[in-house]
């Protein structure tokens, strides 16, 4: 009928031009000050540790995706999210081995066996990183880990003085400026308060995270720390410390806010984040733990799908007026 | 196209096009030698049909395929037919295509109608007028109409039809009205216009709604929601709560076809160009798109994409011999080089689709229902029925996923589902 061969879609026939690679550079490019500040601050150990985390988190999805005869999906570059993230969280003296076993328990068992992209309901690197602290916790101690470096300020990892030594002390030893700044001792991309804080505002605004996960998540941990400081002063720290030392600020920017285990409608969202803070806080003052974020996150992505039954009703839903 | 923002918060939303101060004066096509018509029934081998090639037709004629149809269409030349085939639409659905060729110098013996100021008489001639005036929904639905609304607003992107015919024709449509009156009773007849144009003022013995500029609030079911505080129940139309919309155009070409006794098939239309740029034009109902693209020098090329309305909710053609058709507003074209790409991921949850939403339906979830054939489940559990194909999801989709396309393939899959349970019952009562 026609000598043309046209193209036929359906509506709409419009696209914002946004797609996952987009999404992911981004990620990756608000992840760069924290993770440069960190490399630089520990050395060549923390670059082969990054550059490890990246390249394994990448080599397992290929392989995977190869061996289950799956599209290469590596290009998309959320395995390399997930690796420079799960880098991010190791402290500069792991072992090769550990970060090679803790990107494939990341990528594969938490993003790959549940589907792949968006199907998985934990974060992947938290995932990683909670199988690593539940069977090598004797790396994730900061202050044997950098015990051969020498700095010009306290080489003591801030929430490990508050679980052991209590809070009397602290103000002598650290300052909000240095926490800030990342003059302390912690995980590689994790020191560097400041960076994480611009690399998250950057996404904030270019719309690539959700502001009320993070606002709600930061609002749950002031909240509760401040309840702490009110009723024991002497025991409890206040709410800038627990914010600025951690993973706390990388939980709020870029761990809780992971698309596909976090609610996606805003009373949800609030929740979500909200309890997700106030359960790093107690982890940190009541329970065992030193650091609770990784687990705290963890647990609310179990309860994300409860959350995110709270929805506004559709338009025309449930009225019988016909 | 308009692509994302790198602030996203700086401009939030897409906008409907206002029509330009003075109109621009649409550039007339001249009727072809051949005009095709889409004629909505079947074409079946099993019947005789009333309709052969080498049958000589007049303008104004209604054209019937078999005895006992009830679906017509009107001729809008003099002439003799030269083909009829069978015609495939976007759905699936099949109708018959004609071919008319175009006798030199023989309008003048066009058939006029003897129209009466009743439902009834309206149906019976005028389905086809341009803007193509919902006379069949009321002829059948009756006295259940107690509202009608004529849109000079555009429903999509891009389009600014309506609003032309609105600002050129308001006597005309004010007579329609009039007519519209005295075809069915209803007493409450108002008017939609947009915000920011001066629309109002050029109507101001009627009740007149001003739209927001925001898309997609020109779309019934928001028009229902925001002035009239009706919420359209899932998955019903308009007619249903007693309230027809009808187009600025369809209005006034009733006038004109009372007036005259005849029908009209001057269609006015926006033609998109590849650069973007507007254009009107006024074409006969059955012109082919291949004409119009010549006429104002647009090159097709191959694997270029005509769309049939606006970017958001048209509908792309296989073909640039698809007629002109009494409810064709735009004609948009696209390059093959700025087609976006559609992917095979899978959703991942970034939860945009459910901000944008304008009734509130849960996208990401929806979407796993779907690509799992779930239809009634994500009827039931997901508002399949409740979404009014907007295109906006699908526009902002990160993981670019054809969101709209599953929805429209869900919502028809989910008649056809309710139908043979019906057709089960009604076997099992006998």
């Amino acid at each position: 009928m026609s000598k043309y061969k046209l193209t036929v879609s359906n509506a709409p026939f419009w696209h914002d031009g946004d797609n996952i690679f987009k999404m992911n550079l981004n990620i990756l490019i608000a992840l760069i000050p924290a993770a440069v500040f960190g490399m630089i601050q520990f050395g060549a150990p923390a670059v082969g540790v990054i550059a490890l985390s990246i390249s394994s988190a990448m080599a397992w999805e290929f392989s995977l995706n190869v061996i289950s005869k799956d599209t290469i999906r590596i290009k998309d570059l959320d395995s390399a999210v997930i690796g420079l993230l799960f880098g991010m969280m190791l402290p500069a003296t792991s072992p090769w081995w550990l970060v090679i076993t803790g990107t494939f328990v990341a990528v594969v068992i938490g993003k790959i066996i549940f589907g792949g992209l968006g199907a998985n309901p934990f974060n992947p690197a938290l995932t990683g990183m909670a199988f690593l602290m539940l069977s090598w916790n004797q790396f994730f101690d900061f202050d044997t880990a950098y015990v051969t470096y020498s700095f010009d300020f306290t080489a003591l990892a801030p929430l490990a003085f508050l679980k052991f030594q209590g809070v009397a002390g602290f103000s002598d030893m650290f300052t909000l400026n240095d926490l800030l700044m990342g003059r302390q001792i912690g995980a590689i991309g994790c020191t560097f308060g400041l960076g994480i804080i611009l690399g998250g505002i950057y996404l904030l605004i270019r719309g690539y995270t959700r502001w009320e996960i993070t606002i709600s998540f930061i609002a749950g941990i002031i909240f509760t720390a401040y309840c702490f400081k009110i009723a024991n002063p002497d025991l409890y720290a206040g709410p800038m410390i627990h914010l600025l030392s951690g993973y706390t600020l990388l939980g709020a920017f870029f761990l809780a806010t992971e698309n596909s285990s976090s609610p996606a409608n805003r009373i949800p969202m609030l929740l979500y984040g909200f309890f997700a803070g106030v359960m790093i806080i107690l982890m940190r003052n009541i329970g065992a733990y030193a650091d609770g974020t990784v687990l705290a996150i963890l647990l609310f992505n179990l309860v994300n799908p409860v959350f995110d039954t709270i929805r506004p009703k559709a338009l025309g839903k449930g009225i019988n007026n016909a | 196209m308009i692509k994302r923002p790198f602030l996203k918060f700086l401009k939030p939303g897409l906008y409907y096009d206002l029509i330009e101060p003075p109109p621009e004066k649409p550039e007339s096509i001249p009727v072809p030698d051949n005009l095709i018509l889409i004629l909505n029934e079947p074409l079946s081998s099993a019947k005789l049909s009333l309709l052969k090639r080498g049958d000589k037709v007049k303008k104004g004629e209604k054209l019937y395929l078999y005895n006992e149809s009830i679906e017509y269409t009107v001729s809008p030349v003099t002439g003799t037919i030269d083909l009829i085939d069978i015609f495939i639409d976007d759905k699936g659905n099949t109708s018959t295509y004609l071919v008319i060729k175009k006798d030199k110098n023989s309008d003048s013996d066009a058939v006029t109608y003897d129209l009466k100021y009743d439902i009834g008489s309206a149906d019976s001639y005028l389905r086809t007028l341009p803007g193509a005036p919902p006379v069949k929904t009321l002829a059948s639905a009756g006295s259940r109409i107690n509202t009608i609304v004529i849109t000079c607003t555009d429903r999509d992107l891009l389009a600014t039809t309506s609003q032309y015919v609105a600002s050129c024709f308001q006597e005309d449509i004010i007579k329609g009205v009039q007519i519209l009156k005295k075809l069915t009773n209803v007493q409450r007849i108002c008017l939609t216009v947009p915000q920011e144009s001066n629309l109002k003022d050029k109507f101001d013995t009627m009740q007149v709604f001003e739209t927001s500029i925001k898309y997609p609030s020109n779309l019934p079911a928001l028009i229902l929601k925001d002035h009239f505080n009706i919420i359209l129940p899932a998955g019903k139309a308009p007619e249903d709560v007693g309230v027809c919309f009808i187009n600025a155009e369809a209005a006034a070409s009733l006038a004109a076809a009372y007036e005259t006794n005849s029908a009209g098939f001057n269609k006015h239309l926006t033609i998109i160009d590849k650069q973007g740029n507007r254009k009107r034009v006024t074409a006969s109902i059955g012109t082919s798109l291949g004409k119009i693209f010549k006429a104002l020098n647009i090159h097709v090329d191959d694997c270029d994409r005509v769309v049939i309305g606006g970017p958001m909710q048209g509908y792309a053609t296989y073909t640039i011999h698809h007629p002109v058709q009494p409810d064709t507003d735009t004609i948009m074209i696209q390059d093959k080089t700025i087609i976006p790409h559609i992917s095979d991921n899978a959703c991942i949850n970034c939860g945009k689709c459910i901000q944008i939403c304008p009734v509130n339906v849960p996208v990401n979830l929806l979407i796993r229902y779907l690509e799992a054939e779930q239809y009634e489940e994500a009827a039931d559990k997901c508002d399949l029925e409740s979404c009014i194909e907007c295109g906006l999801c699908t526009y902002i989709c990160t993981a670019q996923i054809a969101l709209c396309q599953h929805i429209k393939l869900g919502k028809h899959e989910l008649s056809k589902l309710k139908a043979s349970s019906e057709e089960e019952l009604e076997a099992l009562n006998e």
